[in-house]
């Protein structure tokens, strides 16, 4: 596993961290997406839509649980808040999403250890201040580290974005 | 007596649709599609049935039977096919018959001499594998469904030092584990025969009528095929002293791979 701690100045850095992320992303990647209410999980996500070129808006699926978005490739957003047991990803077609031709965010993912595959990105986004937000990322199996690896330093360059951790467990 | 019927299987991502005249112990396949419809079958099912049906001069309430692959296969799928081939059925009058989504990938390949080894994707790294002794018109299922680790399977068929023709959408993740362990025995067949067909759909509803393995065609016992979620079922039902239903009974017959499947003598209609 590797990790990256990064701060966002603002909503628009948020969305940019996630735009970056678009041309690295490969059908199967699987980002698992953590934060409070407010936190900045839809405008990073909006970002990475917009990055495959998505035009449509993009907005939390919080009742639809699925919402897909064509884009370069398809990004498939779920929430999995209104979920009561891991029993129904089944009935999502979960693992059938995750491996198939796009790149899946997963909001809530992590109420579930069932629902994260052993190659993802973990993504938790931390309330800092009213704009500043405290962004960590870990990548997990051979595929998730050589991602974060790549994103961080798509990352680097971005303005309001400062990598302030990056290391290798 | 003539009937006319129609089978689906959409446990994989292909949505897989046909339909056939079974006259005097022949089947006669008048038409089939595969269609390419990952995570689209719910929408795209009774639509080609309702279309193969009007193309042919029919409509639903001329078929006088359905034939559904229950599985394995993908569990979101595998319940699509099953419950609109329930629903179908149940709203017609007329019987459901469930077949093996694997028996009828391998049905096909009945006059080929061939030891076939499917292996259909399971999702969240593993495989469902079965093997089929194939040839003199017959393939025969070596084992019942399960699911297992590719590489556990692979290094299981490696150990019988065949020759073998693997087949089924699990060689798209997995190709390199089989080709690892299997080296130049190992054949991949070409992609347009990993899926089940409708002539595949009709072969081992034959096989089944002939061997007496159909069931009653009551819709309402036909089950899907899960494997995965099987465990504890199978727990629960030992526990309670229940036979075991997850192994399909594959009894064999002549079966011909052309368009035109003859049954045995088990057939009475």
């Amino acid at each position: 596993m590797n990790r990256v701690s990064l701060t966002s100045s603002s909503e628009v850095s948020t969305q940019a961290v996630g735009s970056v992320l678009a041309p690295l992303a490969c059908a199967g990647d699987v980002l698992i997406l953590s934060g409070e209410l407010g936190a900045g999980k839809t405008q990073f996500t909006k970002g990475l839509a917009d990055g495959l070129g998505v035009l449509e808006p993009v907005t939390s699926p919080t009742f639809n649980i699925l919402l897909v978005h064509e884009g370069r490739i398809p990004l498939y957003h779920f929430d999995l808040y209104r979920l009561s047991s891991s029993e129904q990803l089944d009935d999502l077609d979960y693992w059938g999403v995750l491996e198939a031709d796009g790149i899946a965010v997963v909001e809530w993912g992590d109420r579930f250890p069932d629902a994260v595959p052993p190659e993802c990105v973990s993504l938790s986004i931390g309330i800092v201040s009213d704009d500043e937000r405290l962004l960590h990322v870990a990548g997990v199996g051979r595929r998730g580290e050589a991602l974060v690896h790549e994103w961080a330093r798509a990352c680097a360059d971005l303005p309001g974005v400062t990598i302030t951790a990056e290391d290798t467990l | 007596m003539s009937r006319l019927l129609l089978a689906v299987d959409t446990s994989t991502e292909v949505t897989s649709v046909g339909l056939a005249r079974v006259e005097d112990g022949v089947v006669h396949v008048l038409d089939g599609v595969v269609e390419d419809a990952p995570r689209a079958a719910l929408s795209r099912v009774l639509p080609m049935a309702q279309a193969m049906l009007a193309g042919r001069g029919f409509s639903a309430s001329d078929l006088d039977g359905v034939i559904v692959g229950r599985g394995p296969g993908s569990f979101t799928g595998v319940r699509i096919g099953v419950a609109a081939a329930k629903g179908l059925a149940h709203g017609l009058g007329v019987p459901l018959w469930g077949v093996g989504t694997l028996d009828a990938i391998a049905q096909p390949y009945a006059d080929e001499r061939v030891l076939l080894a499917v292996i259909g994707d399971a999702m969240r790294g593993e495989v469902y594998p079965a093997l089929f002794r194939c040839g003199g018109g017959r393939a025969e299922r070596q084992a019942a469904d399960r699911v297992s680790k590719p590489a556990v399977v692979a290094h299981e068929w490696a150990a019988l030092g065949e020759e073998l023709l693997l087949v089924g959408n699990g060689i798209r993740k997995y190709e390199a584990v089989f080709a690892d362990q299997l080296g130049d025995r190992a054949t991949f067949a070409q992609r347009e025969r990993w899926a089940p067909s409708p002539v595949g759909l009709f072969a081992a509803w034959a096989v089944a009528s002939t061997a007496g393995t159909l069931g009653d065609g009551d819709p309402a016992t036909v089950l899907p095929v899960y494997t995965r979620l099987s465990d504890a079922e199978e727990a629960e039902r030992e526990r309670a002293g229940l036979p075991w239903v997850g192994a399909l009974d594959t009894g064999v017959a002549g079966t011909s791979p052309a368009r035109d499947i003859r049954l045995g003598g088990g057939e009475t209609s």
